[in-house]
């Protein structure tokens, strides 16, 4: 990895935790605050790409392992993940390199700017929302013990959030490809 | 960004790291192999003993673990209520059981032996040419160092929407945000290489 990426990376992270510290964001059509961490998941995919996207949550995830408060309200530890939902953070490193991975392919720079954020929230979708969820369900169901077609059912009651992320993932990814591109530069 | 490690010297602290990391490794594939309600009480026990151990006061100690325990407990009673007695029972005593070992590791080991250890895992990665193990202490320094300052950007460029008159929304802040916080990044690139960090 070269050192600009492992920058681009680590920077990433550093908003990723950022996102986490600031207060969480209360929605009128919803009433559930909004944490923006799983936000920073999807936008490192569409911002830099699958490697170093992967790269940024695997750092994280590291930080949190050696123990800093990193996650959204100060959690951090190896506690976090002897805990049931463990597998939406291991769903965050696959889904940031899917993310990446479909919007390299997906985005280019000719697209008008309504097919480029479609393209984007499609890829976080997939990656961010569909991705992220098949971990947490499965490790939910079998660790947590719940089966997974309950933990299915149990889990569908924060899709919408997830969705509403991955337009706003999609939306922040068009305006930076546009001011600063970094995606179509390959790691 | 003040970790959780805790400052004393106990028993555990004293153990090294290692020792303590493969011991909770193999707790937690120990605990998938019984559904004994006598044998996960006992291991709950001995794990909210060795918690204790670790020194911090009572109202920190529970502080910290609240969140987990609070997801725990509520895919317990989702088990309780939908799925048996038996597996809410097995499920809540394993993980909390889990939950407590992993505490104890994080509280007596610090930051850097656990970037240490972390390195020395990777150095097999490392022949392989995947990563460069001496990156990850790197990284982990680089996230530390710029948390604080992408927080006063993200206050200053609110302030700024907010001078000019403009509706200060989260999306028109975001994406100014990742701009100027990525744009660094080619100057603390050639800071690293300039330095030798990474004896390039």
């Amino acid at each position: 990895m070269s050192t600009r990426n492992l920058v681009l990376s680590s920077l990433f992270a550093a908003i990723i935790v950022a996102l986490g510290m600031l207060p969480p964001i209360y929605l009128a059509v919803f009433a559930v605050p909004i944490t923006a961490q799983s936000l920073g998941v999807m936008m490192a995919g569409t911002v830099l790409g699958a490697y170093r996207a992967g790269a940024a949550v695997l750092i994280v995830l590291v930080l949190v392992a050696i123990g800093l408060p990193v996650l959204s309200g100060g959690r951090g530890g190896l506690a976090v993940f002897a805990g049931p939902t463990a597998g939406f953070l291991l769903g965050w490193l696959v889904g940031a390199v899917v993310t990446g991975y479909l919007s390299e392919k997906l985005v280019n720079a000719e697209q008008s700017g309504l097919v480029q954020t479609v393209s984007f929230f499609l890829a976080c979708f997939i990656g961010g929302v569909v991705t992220v969820y098949f971990f947490g369900i499965l490790y939910l169901g079998i660790v947590g013990g719940t089966g997974i077609s309950k933990a299915f059912l149990g889990s569908l009651a924060f899709v919408p959030g997830d969705i509403f992320k991955a337009v706003i993932a999609a939306l922040a990814g068009r305006a930076v490809m546009a001011g600063y591109p970094l995606l179509p530069q390959r790691a | 960004m003040k970790s959780l490690y805790v400052e004393t010297d106990t028993i555990l602290h004293r153990l090294s790291p290692r020792t303590k990391l493969v011991a909770l490794a193999a707790i937690s594939v120990a605990l998938f192999f019984t559904r004994s309600y006598v044998l996960l009480a006992a291991a709950a026990a001995a794990g909210a003993f060795s918690y204790l151990l670790v020194g911090l006061p009572i109202r920190e100690a529970l502080r910290r673990l609240l969140p987990v325990f609070a997801t725990i407990a509520a895919v317990a009673v989702f088990n309780f209520a939908f799925n048996s007695a038996e597996e809410a029972i097995v499920m809540l005593l394993r993980l909390t059981t889990l939950m407590l070992f992993a505490a104890t590791v994080t509280a007596t080991v610090t930051v850097a032996s656990f970037i240490d250890e972390i390195t020395a895992l990777a150095r097999p990665l490392e022949r392989l040419g995947v990563v460069r193990a001496a990156d990850i202490g790197l990284a982990a320094g680089l996230v530390i160092r710029f948390v604080p300052e992408i927080l006063d950007r993200y206050a200053a460029i609110r302030e700024a929407h907010a001078a000019r008159g403009l509706k200060v929304g989260f999306l028109t802040v975001l994406a100014p945000l990742i701009i100027l916080t990525l744009r660094d990044a080619d100057n603390i690139a050639a800071a690293i290489d300039a330095r030798g960090f990474r004896r390039q």
